[in-house]
């Protein structure tokens, strides 16, 4: 099977500092993929790469057949980042919802605003994802009423509704508080569950044992591992991807 | 389930009571000192004598005739505030959103503007419109010169409150837009603009405030019959400036204490507001 998503030799720099260094990737359709690794270890800004949040320095990235290379200009190249970010979803640390609107209009706004979707059609495919994040009857809410929790899964809901081939999320639980991760997570395991391809940067090891079918390990810019769950998390072969293990399972973060 | 009702009151309850009443007490005598020296000052301007002490006596036959004439200038002063503050708000915006800008020519433009009006007085400014351009064979009515002025200086201030005002929106706003797949004019319509006016509206209303005030400085031009214009026409031609500053004054004072309780309404309401 071909893959979604390919991220062929990237490099990224923040000035001199070399944060992903000659990364390839390939994610298959409806992988779940789980990056883990400590701070700093350029796991963000590698998700980041993939819809052209960051630029990458060298290197093209692939999704659903659209290939972007990192030092494209013009028209043509605009179009094409705009057509990948068309094609993933992105769920931020921060939630980032837009609080001059409501939950509803969070979610409608992607696919009327850019789409050009009619606004019914838009608000019946809201009201749908809203439905199953469970939070329908937060619709008319602003986003201030609502709980780290809730806003999170409202996210989530905001980007499904772009009808995305690929989920990303950077974190999306490092921002809540220990008694909200699990209502977020149940609703990504949700989404997993229907067949979304992800990329999830996460510290949630649970979630990466449970629901990934490979968890990437990163270091110093690099995937240092790349297995399924349960060989990883029982056998890890670097020495770093050991020490991170250890360190979740006393509970450290 | 069981019902509690408290005949007597919590000790949170009294907290809040006496807070208030010291809250109360403040308002009262804010309240009461502003009574008092309102009426020392209608005193001095009374012309009665008293304890020896002689006040200032007002030619109350001129005022009264006068009053209409001078008040029918608030809606000459409402209209050059109201034109020029439209003016300095569509240019506070461009040149805001020009400060942002990586392209250097536009950034140079906002920059350059705001730092020529910002490096000259207004009350030369107006002149420069209504005396110096006539030599270069534009000629503009007092009206006009006024609005460009006030538009133009205002403007360049109120740009540094809309750049505050942009730069409030947290970088989130716009990476979840792009995320969504926004172009960067709908990012800025649609999700950084209504927030960051939000923001701005607070600010924008001491400057129309502030404003009404420095239309006054048209009536230099001697062609804008505001209140100031007017007070002082009829104060020179019978000697009565006194009596028509004072008048002019009140005036002034009384459109801005309107203003500013609407000013204070608003911000209220926005304070409450969703955020």
């Amino acid at each position: 099977m071909a893959p979604i998503v390919r991220v062929s030799k990237l490099d990224k720099y923040f000035g001199r500092l070399h944060v992903i260094q000659n990364i390839s990737l390939d994610v298959q359709p409806r992988e779940v993929v789980c990056l883990i690794g400590r701070s700093g270890s350029g796991k963000s800004t590698l998700l980041r790469c993939i819809n052209f949040l960051e630029e990458p320095s060298s290197g093209s990235i692939e999704v659903d057949g659209l290939v972007v290379q990192s030092h494209g200009r013009g028209k043509e190249h605009r179009q094409l980042i705009h057509d990948v970010r068309l094609k993933t979803g992105m769920v931020f640390q921060e939630f980032n919802l837009f609080p001059h609107m409501t939950v509803l209009g969070n979610v409608i706004e992607g696919p009327v605003t850019v789409k050009g979707m009619n606004r019914a059609e838009a608000i019946a495919l809201a009201e749908e994802n809203l439905d199953s994040v469970g939070l329908l009857f937060k619709k008319d809410e602003y986003p201030a009423r609502l709980s780290g929790g809730q806003k999170q899964r409202v996210a989530i809901a905001r980007a499904l509704t772009m009808q995305p081939r690929v989920m990303l999320f950077d974190e999306p639980t490092s921002a809540l508080d220990p008694e909200l991760i699990g209502e977020v997570l149940n609703v990504m395991k949700k989404v997993a569950k229907d067949g979304m391809t992800m990329l999830v940067v996460t510290h949630e090891m649970g979630f990466a044992r449970e629901v990934a079918d490979r968890v990437l390990v990163m270091g110093d810019g690099e995937i240092i591992e790349d297995a399924k769950p349960s060989t990883l998390f029982s056998k890890p072969k670097d020495p770093r991807t050991k020490a991170l293990i250890d360190r979740y399972r006393t509970g450290g973060h | 389930m069981e019902k509690t009702t408290t005949p007597k009151k919590s000790q949170a309850d009294l907290l809040v009571e006496a807070q208030q009443r010291k809250q109360n007490q403040f308002r009262m005598g804010v309240g009461a000192t502003w009574g008092f020296l309102l009426l020392v000052l209608i005193f001095l301007f009374s012309g009665k004598t008293v304890l020896g002490f002689e006040t200032i006596q007002l030619d109350t036959e001129f005022m009264r005739k006068n009053f209409t004439f001078i008040g029918e200038g608030l809606g000459e002063t409402l209209l050059i505030s109201i034109l020029s503050i439209s003016l300095a708000i569509l240019l506070a915006l461009l040149t805001a959103l020009g400060r942002l800008s990586t392209f250097p020519p536009i950034f140079a433009v906002s920059t350059f503007y705001v730092s020529l009006i910002r490096g000259t007085p207004l009350y030369l400014q107006i002149f420069f419109f209504f005396l110096a351009l006539p030599q270069l064979g534009i000629i503009l009515s007092g009206l006009t010169a006024g609005v460009l002025a006030l538009g133009l200086n205002y403007g360049a201030y109120m740009s540094e409150t809309f750049r505050a005002a942009l730069s409030s929106v947290g970088k989130g706003q716009r990476e979840a837009a792009t995320a969504l797949g926004m172009t960067p004019l709908q990012t800025m319509r649609r999700v950084i603009l209504p927030q960051a006016l939000r923001f701005a509206i607070p600010p924008m209303g001491n400057d129309f405030i502030s404003m009404t005030k420095d239309s006054a400085l048209v009536a230099a031009t001697g062609f804008v019959h505001e209140v100031l214009w007017r007070a002082t026409k009829v104060g020179r031609a019978q000697f009565n400036n006194l009596e028509a500053l004072l008048m002019a004054a009140m005036f002034y004072w009384f459109m801005t204490l309107i203003l500013t309780f609407f000013q204070t309404r608003l911000e209220a309401r926005l304070a409450r507001g969703e955020r």
